[in-house]
């Protein structure tokens, strides 16, 4: 509301509006917590006590601060994956340095440790990102691998000793019965944030995330901004590190991880928008109360367990609904323009009622025989340059690995078992590949994969139960529900207007119930003989599975490159709206993408039910990360419009024999989790954009 | 729009509280409000141990006594902390958790403690003073594991290691009890070390990936957290017979215990690889009826009996010598020594055989499968 103040001399009512308009993320949120805060108060037992306000508070505090940072980051267009490493990070530094022995803890001194651990990692992400405009979210990722391995360096299991005095300090009360610590490290951290805002760097930070050709056009210094974001935002991580240490007084290496995925969604409940320039820190501390006071609310209404992570999801899908009420949200205009349909049908105006015209523009067009003599088709690695310099970086690094594999470890280049089993690991990163990369190329980004993944498995090796024969229905029944899933995903993206991140984070929760449920906590059945035998045995030198794989990247490649829904995918990933505008379905094209990227998700479940010989819960966690990681190792922009499959597949490819050297070797998980994380930043060095004209 | 706002707001939602009628939560006074909190339930141990808890609260000698609530924490300490919290809050006598962390519980313990809440961990621990813990000796784990390998290789060989979740007590633990036995033998070698997250899947890609390089016939034996049952998958489909299969040291799930009976047993249900085949094996496990053993030593703290602070289980070790097929899986039928469950009633190799405890009479097979106790 601090912005209300520099709006223009208009009369204070319309200044009031408009504030209320700018803060309309903020204050929805806000609203949505007392609600959700007055449920717990109204179902439980006794009345919230100050002591329940104060345990509140301090329990969201650690994701609220970061999410902070996290917000601040995504404002300037960014995106950072590393903040749950440097929780991490922090709280192992502290944990390890601090003398049990010793009277007494200077706050201020270990305050001043964490938050400049959190800046130099910042900075460490600025430098690559700003000045070497590289992407965020591939640097963050590299960060985030690098990090975990320094973390166990520092201390590889949970223990240490971080000093009571920290945790007195920063879980007490600022006012004895009245004002509780936490909120009051929140509010100066916010403070800040109106100090910042309200100078030349805030505005520039804005300008950024809305726009940073124009940014840089009026004479902004965009390397700066973007610089100083990251550093800031990592001492944000910082500050929320030193509190998760005051607050458990002890060091955990994994105690940050699990924090991320909620970080993104506590931001994009509190209203800002990914993709940066809209919303603000305000709206994201409630909104990481919101998602932490359902903890709350499912136990008072005594949720069962396996409903825990349907009803979590629905809460998120109905607060991100929440704060898009408006004339102009998403599902407004859908219902106006569904009405206006109607209308129109009733009147017998819609175009498909009308007589069929080619209404075409009629542009006077070359004939193929006379273009060929006034300009004659350009060589191939020039019509393809911009697909070659985004494609083929991870190729050259992919054959840099494997001669480094053959020197390391011998017997890989001339050895078909290494090529066979690079080929079958790589297949099932290769499938998600063409799901989330056309999700991506669209702009959006599909994060229910781990769970479609655990499900269409468990439905599978469920209903298959080592019958051949069961595989006739089973497989196409696994693909509707994964087309079900997806259009659910698609549906709530473009007809409610819910950002994909939210809506697809809830969808993951909402699958992971529904996986409990029907499997009661234990998966029934397993892979059926035929569908090992095509994953795991051997055709002469290769496994059945790799000859899939040809037939998938070529029609993966047509499927983008030469049919009408490749170029409408790429059209709307370069602009909603002038694709829109250029009377492209994006709605329908939308829906079908997140399809897609189900389809696939449902196709890798099934795969790895085949390799397992079963099927597991949880058998998808791990391939969430890396299906973004190789669609933008791979070339592709992350903010959509750009990249193409064969370079999402080099990506796919490197990763895997990458992980195959560092298998081979006996370095110490530590190690080679740096060494990942820095030879991925290699590899993406050469995807530099280019600098800004 | 700022801290001010927030904290009006919330002291008046206070007030209001205060003025409204409150619950009177004399009314389940009989039953003692017992809650459970686990960590992430998205894998098969987590949701065997559930099933087991939800049994023996379920047992007729319970049944009257126990309110038993489950609430799941996911991945995320922070979260667990403020769940325990709220359990505190809501008048929980005993809490039964599942510590997601060895070390950032402390705090909220304490808290509860102090309170007059008996806090229990089961399966890993809880380091705060107050609470009470209920798992295996990681450590002999490891070394018991390491030391029958070692004799099965007659101290001599290369062998791979599958880790657990790193940065864990437990895999750190195992993990370097195991080291410290094999640094003992200097002609023991580990050509190949991967994480495997205690996952079959997991180490299942893992040792892909090591022998894309390597070709089973360098390998002489195999230590793994998880994955002995998937192991032994992929040396049949790389063309072994099963006299072939080298010696494994790991977990204790169905498919394994199955693969260890002699080839040829009769077995219901039973499918290659999910069948016996006389592999060579020691089975050990961090049994899933933790959670239930501590549950019934909860109702006993409440009580007033006396409970110690540590209980240590016994190690549950099965090797191809001790192998013995279920027939129907009863609580008798197992103390009897059987230890390996058909494919027809277990159809998940996956799932963990180790659910036999001398002290919980009340669960077996159906308390595991399907959270039934016995009669």
């Amino acid at each position: 509301m601090s912005s209300a103040a520099l709006s223009s001399p208009v009369s204070s009512g319309v200044g009031l509006r408009r504030a209320l308009v700018r803060n309309r993320g903020a204050l929805i949120a806000a609203a949505v917590l007392a609600i959700l805060l007055f449920i717990v108060d109204w179902v439980s037992a006794g009345p919230l006590t100050y002591f329940d306000v104060s345990f509140l508070s301090s329990g969201g505090a650690t994701s609220a601060l970061a999410a902070i940072g996290q917000t601040i980051v995504i404002l300037s267009g960014g995106f950072d994956l590393s903040a749950g490493a440097v929780i991490s990070l922090v709280n192992v530094v502290l944990a390890s340095s601090m003398d049990p022995m010793a009277t007494g803890a200077s706050i201020l001194l270990w305050t001043a440790v964490g938050i400049g651990v959190g800046m130099a990692v910042g900075a460490f992400n600025g430098f690559f990102i700003a000045v070497l405009r590289m992407q965020p979210i591939v640097v963050t990722l590299s960060t985030m691998f690098i990090l975990q391995g320094v973390t166990l360096l520092v201390m590889d299991k949970p223990g240490g000793f971080v000093s009571p005095d920290l945790g007195t300090f920063y879980l007490g009360d600022a006012i004895t019965g009245w004002l509780p610590m936490p909120l009051v490290v929140i509010g100066i951290v916010l403070l800040a944030w109106f100090w910042l805002k309200g100078t030349r760097f805030g505005t520039a930070l804005y300008a950024v995330g809305s726009d940073a050709d124009s940014a840089a056009a009026v004479g902004i210094n965009v390397v700066l901004v973007r610089f100083a974001v990251y550093v800031i935002a990592g001492g944000c991580y910082g500050l929320a590190g030193v509190f998760i240490s005051a607050q458990t007084g002890s060091g955990d290496p994994l105690v940050g991880n699990p924090l991320l995925l909620s970080m993104f969604a506590a931001v994009v409940v509190g209203g800002t928008r990914l993709g940066g320039g809209q919303g603000g820190p305000v709206g994201t501390v409630f909104g990481a109360y919101i998602l932490m006071i359902v903890v709350n609310i499912l136990l008072v209404l005594n949720v069962s367990a396996y409903y825990s992570t349907i009803a979590e999801g629905t809460i998120l899908v109905l607060a991100a609904l929440a704060g898009s009420i408006s004339h102009t949200s998403v599902l407004a205009v859908q219902l106006r323009a569904a009405r206006a349909r109607f209308a129109a049908w009733r009147a017998g105006i819609l175009p498909s009622q009308l007589e069929h015209a080619d209404r075409r523009l009629r542009i006077a067009r070359p004939s193929p025989d006379q273009r060929s003599e006034m300009s004659p088709r350009p060589a191939f690695h020039l019509r393809n340059a911009e697909t070659l310099r985004y494609a083929l970086p991870a190729y050259v690094c992919l054959i840099i690995i494997v001669v480094v594999t053959q020197i390391w470890l011998g017997r890989t280049i001339l050895n078909p078992g290494y090529w066979n089993s690079l080929l079958v690991l790589s297949s099932f990163l290769a499938v998600l590949a063409l799901g989330q990369g056309t999700v991506i190329l669209t702009g959006g980004l599909d994060l229910s994969v781990p769970w479609t993944i655990g499900i269409s498995g468990i439905i599978l090796a469920g209903m298959v139960n080592g019958s051949d024969a069961a595989l006739v229905y089973a497989l196409p029944t696994v693909l509707l529900i994964a087309c079900a899933i997806g259009f659910a995903n698609g549906f709530g993206i473009v007809y409610l207007g819910i950002s994909p991140i939210v809506m697809t984070l809830a969808t993951n929760g909402i699958l992971q119930g529904c996986a409990l449920l029907y499997s009661q906590g234990t998966p029934a059945g397993f892979s059926s003989p035929m569908l090992r035998w095509f994953m795991t045995a051997r055709l002469g030198l290769v496994t059945p599975v790799v000859l899939l794989m040809i037939v998938f990247v070529v029609a993966a490649v047509l499927l983008l490159g030469r049919t009408p829904f490749g170029r409408r995918v790429y059209g709307i990933g370069n602009g909603l709206r002038a694709a829109r505008l250029s009377g492209i379905g994006v709605e329908r094209t939308l829906i079908l993408v997140y399809m897609l990227s189900a389809v696939c998700a449902a196709i890798v479940g099934i795969m790895l039910t085949g390799f397992s010989g079963q099927a597991s819960l949880g058998m998808g966690d791990d391939y969430l990360l890396p299906s973004i990681a190789v669609v933008v190792v791979g070339g592709a922009l992350i903010t959509g419009g750009r990249g193409h499959y064969l370079g999402m597949l080099g990506g796919v490819l490197l990763l895997t024999a990458l992980q195959m050297l560092l298998a081979g070797t006996t370095l110490p998980y530590a190690t080679r989790a740096i060494l990942y994380g820095l030879v991925v930043l290699g590899a993406v060095m050469a995807l530099r954009e280019r600098r800004l004209q | 729009m700022g801290i001010g706002l927030k904290v009006r707001r919330l002291t008046l939602l206070a007030g209001m509280a205060a003025c409204a009628f409150s619950l009177s939560a004399a009314q389940a006074a009989e039953k003692h409000k017992i809650f459970l909190s686990m960590s992430y339930i998205g894998n098969d141990w987590q949701a065997e141990a559930a099933n087991m808890v939800k049994a023996v609260a379920a047992h007729k000698s319970l049944v009257d006594k126990v309110d038993l609530q489950v609430q799941v924490a996911g991945p995320n300490a922070q979260r667990q902390i403020q769940q325990i919290n709220a359990m505190v809050q809501s008048g929980a006598k005993a809490i039964v958790v599942y510590p997601i962390s060895p070390t950032a519980l402390n705090q909220v313990v304490k808290n509860a403690c102090d309170k007059g809440v008996k806090v229990f961990a089961y399966d890993a621990e809880i380091t705060e003073p107050c609470a009470y813990n209920v798992h295996i000796d990681q450590l002999e784990a490891g070394r018991v594991t390491a030391e029958w390998l070692a004799k099965k290789l007659n101290g001599k060989g290369n062998i791979i290691a599958i880790t657990g979740v790193p940065g864990t007590s437990v895999d750190d633990q195992r993990t370097k009890a195991a080291k410290e036995v094999f640094a003992k033998y200097p002609d023991i070698k580990i050509v190949g070390e991967a994480v495997g997250m205690w996952s079959q899947a997991v180490a299942r890609t893992e040792l892909s990936k090591i022998l894309a390089t390597r070709n089973w016939d360098d390998i002489n034996g195999l230590w793994m957290q998880v994955g002995c049952f998937t192991a032994n998958s992929m040396q049949l489909e790389a063309g072994k017979k099963t006299s072939e299969l080298l010696p494994c040291a790991g977990e204790g799930s169905n498919g394994g215990r199955i693969q260890m009976l002699p080839e040829g047993t009769e077995v219901e249900g039973a499918a290659s690889p999910y069948a016996p085949l006389g592999a060579q094996r020691i089975s050990y496990a961090s049994p899933p009826y933790s959670g239930a053993l501590a549950l019934k030593l909860a109702v006993e703290a409440i009580e007033g009996k006396d409970v110690a602070k540590t209980t240590i289980l016994p190690l549950p070790i099965v090797t191809s010598e001790t192998i013995k097929l279920c027939d129907e899986g009863s609580w008798a039928e197992m103390k009897a020594g059987c230890n390996a469950f058909k494919p027809s009633l277990v159809s998940n190799p996956g799932w963990f055989a180790s659910i036999f405890s001398d002290q919980t009479p009340e669960i077996g097979l159906a308390a595991a499968l399907v959270g039934q106790p016995e009669e």
